[in-house]
């Protein structure tokens, strides 16, 4: 197990070599530079020049390649021309609120997806299943950011329960603070979830070896919790996995709404202000993580399924 | 035992009284929909970090609630030489928040600091070339040669007086918590989430700021804005979506706010494509727009008719009327110019802004009744710039705004060619205007300059480069107990004079 994990992460270095040279290239076409940004209706041609200077992207592309490099090996992934600050220290500023969503999230939709996804399964083909069916369709079909603005409306405006927006200090406070803005993204998690795990309960327990294991004499409670349920959470690991790696950086709309200082919005925003540094730090930043979490969901699916082998 | 009594009885009290003061400090909480990127008054450019900047900062001289004319900042008082070439200036008896005094070296320091290579706001300050400090309270710039706006560039934010001796020492840490002899002092700053201030125990002003705190929120969506306000989270939200404000304002205790800053919108037109370089067409496009049905439909009444692409500042002709709404003229001129039928134009529209795209649609509507068929092109903000500043694009719906009071900065960009951006891009070019600007820039301050700005205003309305569309308003929302509260024409807004009265 270990020797796997430090094999996938040796296989990090080539992922992320391609990753800079993609992310850095494709700046290098991207329309807008960061000096007219910030200058905007001010600036002459030579202020323009002499700020380009001052950032050094008037140096030649294959140069910043490697000081770019240069940035990522020594961890600071450049430094923020606006923020004047390394990308790390804005990332690390932020990266408490992300990770807070992704976790609160996906625990918000795994208590509501799972046991509503049993309570189907073992109602297949009934009213209740067909019940709960249309609920989650609804969940699926609900734009985020109308469902913030009916939470909004509803929890914190209505009834006052809930902040509107915001972070707080320490955990207790954000506890509290994060609630609604990881409900939204838990609940289209939640969603999928249920769905899919619901169709595997029903497939697994179709299976020879649940059968089987009745036949030995096993209670229903037993054959359900020893063999049809962890075989069947395989595809809700997969989605789990691939939600954690979009949340990370695909939570904008959640976070401008309800005004969380997450990475998301500091990747939009760096990319209206065209602060290059931050763009591609950002970039090799969120492969690490992609990387990192689909490692995490192997090692999960091996846990959940003997069968499984991490070679 | 009686005296464990009143040993208590006293703790009592005490506690009481004091929980009793502390409910007496009053905090301010606004949300604004900008995210502060620096405190460095010399490197930055965005909205929420000038606008923090200029809490924490003063200036020599500021511009007054009316945003006409300069009023006193550090500087008590300050004379100008016949020539131009000598500004002197008096300092008053201030402090920074940790109690040393504002010198004259300290303003030395800063306005070299801004003029210096590493400034983005190098040309406004490089034109004083040299300081003379008399005694303790007084410095004396001088200029190579005469440059008007030399002294109005005083009063922005990149000129803000800064300690010397903490700045050196520090270097850019500085600007992590940095120390002014303005109103606020930084208390702490959350990144992307909020700035909390809290009053600068030494200000000049005395007995100011009203408030013990000051929280700026960051929260970048105009509709969280104005919730936060109806749910009592903030006491003031800046630029509520539009569409809301009525609403808002039937809401119990929520007042509206409005005031028009220093902002002009219009369409760039690209005078190299070929209907557009006649003069004749781009007027004809100028009457074949509706501005009220513009200002009424698109910012909700929020906003005056724009006569030029210039803002409403200092000089303004109050005799300059915008181009009126007469289809028949637009015709008329259309062909006079050998497009009866009209032509067709594509148009650059940020795609990031709803104002923006609702205004692109009305005028693709009310151009089409002149036979001109507009084709909207929605592109992020970035590209759009690049776009126009490549030559590459007929049309393109755009804005400008002044962060200073004098005319001179912006007139040099929309109006003047070559200078800065080639009267933005349009490529348009009067000479008699380009010789006016010459001119302004040499001459003191007074009625004869105003007269030159007037007259290259009069030359851009007549000479079209754009079709001018609207000055928007900046709107705030605000609980009523919130007095003294304004946004003002620059845009920014002061806080030592705001009280709660609950």
């Amino acid at each position: 197990m270990f020797q796997v994990i430090l094999k996938r992460l040796l296989m990090l270095v080539p992922v992320l070599i391609g990753i800079t040279l993609i992310g850095f290239l494709l700046l290098q076409v991207m329309p807008g530079d960061p000096a007219s940004r910030a200058m905007g209706t001010r600036a002459s041609p030579e202020e323009l020049e002499a700020m380009r200077r001052l950032w050094g992207l008037d140096q030649p592309v294959w140069v910043q390649y490697l000081y770019f490099l240069r940035d990522c090996v020594t961890g600071s992934f450049g430094v923020s021309i606006f923020h004047k600050l390394p990308v790390i220290d804005l990332v690390a500023a932020r990266l408490p609120f992300t990770l807070g969503i992704v976790l609160y999230s996906t625990l918000i939709a795994l208590l509501v997806a799972l046991p509503f996804a049993i309570m189907a399964a073992l109602n297949r083909g009934n009213p209740v299943d067909s019940a709960i069916r249309q609920v989650f369709v609804v969940l699926i079909a609900m734009p985020p950011f109308w469902l913030c603005y009916v939470l909004i409306l509803w929890l914190a405006l209505g009834l006052g329960w809930f902040p509107t927006g915001g972070v707080g200090d320490g955990f207790a406070a954000n506890v509290y603070r994060l609630f609604l803005p990881s409900l939204v993204v838990g609940l289209s998690t939640a969603a999928l979830i249920q769905q899919s795990l619901r169709s595997a309960l029903i497939d697994t327990m179709k299976a020879d070896y649940v059968d089987t294991a009745r036949a030995k004499g096993l209670n229903g409670r037993a054959v359900f919790l020893r063999h049809i349920l962890p075989n069947s959470l395989i595809s809700t690991i997969s989605i789990i996995g691939v939600r954690v790696s979009w949340i990370i950086g695909g939570t904008v709309v959640v976070e401008k709404i309800f005004s969380v200082p997450g990475l998301g919005s500091l990747l939009i925003d760096a990319i209206v202000s065209r602060d290059l540094p931050v763009i591609r730090g950002l970039t090799v930043f969120f492969a690490i993580m992609v990387v990192i979490v689909n490692l995490i969901t192997d090692i999960c699916y091996a846990l959940a399924d003997p069968r499984v082998r991490l070679e | 035992m009686m005296n464990r009594l009143n040993f208590r009885a006293v703790l009592l009290a005490t506690t009481m009284s004091l929980a009793g003061l502390a409910a007496q400090a009053e905090t301010l909480r606004m949300a604004m929909g900008y995210d502060p990127v620096s405190l460095d008054p010399i490197a930055t450019s965005d909205n929420g970090s000038i606008w923090t900047q200029l809490l924490i900062y003063d200036t020599l001289v500021r511009p007054d609630a009316t945003g006409e004319k300069l009023e006193p900042g550090l500087a008590e008082s300050w004379t100008v030489s016949d020539d131009g070439l000598t500004i002197g200036f008096k300092l008053r008896d201030a402090k920074f928040s940790d109690g040393t005094p504002v010198t004259p070296q300290d303003v030395q320091f800063s306005i070299e600091r801004a003029a210096s290579e590493d400034s983005g706001w190098g040309r406004f300050y490089r034109p004083i070339t040299s300081f003379e400090i008399p005694n303790d309270h007084e410095i004396v710039m001088h200029l190579a040669e005469p440059f008007t706006p030399a002294f109005n560039n005083l009063a922005l934010f990149a000129a803000a007086i800064l300690p010397k001796a903490e700045v050196e020492a520090k270097g850019q840490a500085f600007f992590d918590a940095p120390i002014g002899s303005g109103p606020f002092v930084l208390k702490k700053w959350t990144r992307g989430s909020a700035l909390e201030l809290t009053k600068n125990p030494y200000y000049w002003q005395a007995g100011k700021p009203a408030v013990d705190d000051a929280v700026l929120e960051v929260v970048t969506e105009p509709s969280a804005r104005a919730i936060k306000l109806e749910a009592g989270e903030v006491d003031v939200a800046l630029d509520p979506p539009l569409n809301q404000i009525k609403d808002l304002q039937s809401k119990p205790g929520v007042v509206i706010g409005e005031v028009i800053p220093y902002r002009a919108d219009f369409v760039q037109l690209n005078t190299r494509y070929a209907p557009l370089g006649d003069e004749k067409v781009r007027q004809a496009l100028n009457y074949a727009i509706d501005k009220d049905a513009l200002i009424k439909g698109v910012l909700y009444g929020a906003g005056k008719p724009a006569a030029s692409a210039m803002p409403v500042m200092a000089y303004a002709d109050p005799d300059l009327k915008p181009y009126p709404h007469d289809l028949a003229k637009a015709k008329e001129l259309l062909a006079e110019a050998g497009y009866p039928d009209g032509f067709e134009a594509e148009m650059l529209v940020d795609s990031g802004i709803a104002t923006q795209r609702n205004t692109a649609i009305a005028l693709q509507a009310m151009l089409s009744q002149v036979g001109v068929r507009v084709k909207i092109q929605m592109l992020e903000s970035g590209t759009q710039w690049e776009t126009t500043k490549a030559g590459n694009y007929q049309m393109s719906l755009s804005y400008t705004t002044s962060d200073t009071i004098d005319p001179d900065q912006i007139i040099g960009f929309v109006a003047v060619n070559p200078e800065r951006a080639n009267a933005y891009h349009t490529e348009w070019k009067s000479d008699r205007l380009n010789d006016l600007y010459a001119q302004e820039r040499q001459t003191v301050n007074g009625p004869e300059r105003g007269a030159m700005f007037q007259d290259m205003i009069r030359i851009l309305h007549d000479g079209a480069p754009y079709i001018y569309l609207y000055h928007p308003a900046t709107v705030w929302a605000q609980k009523d107990y919130v007095k003294g509260f304004s946004v003002l024409p620059t845009s920014n807004f002061r806080l030592e004079d705001v009280t709660i009265e609950k």
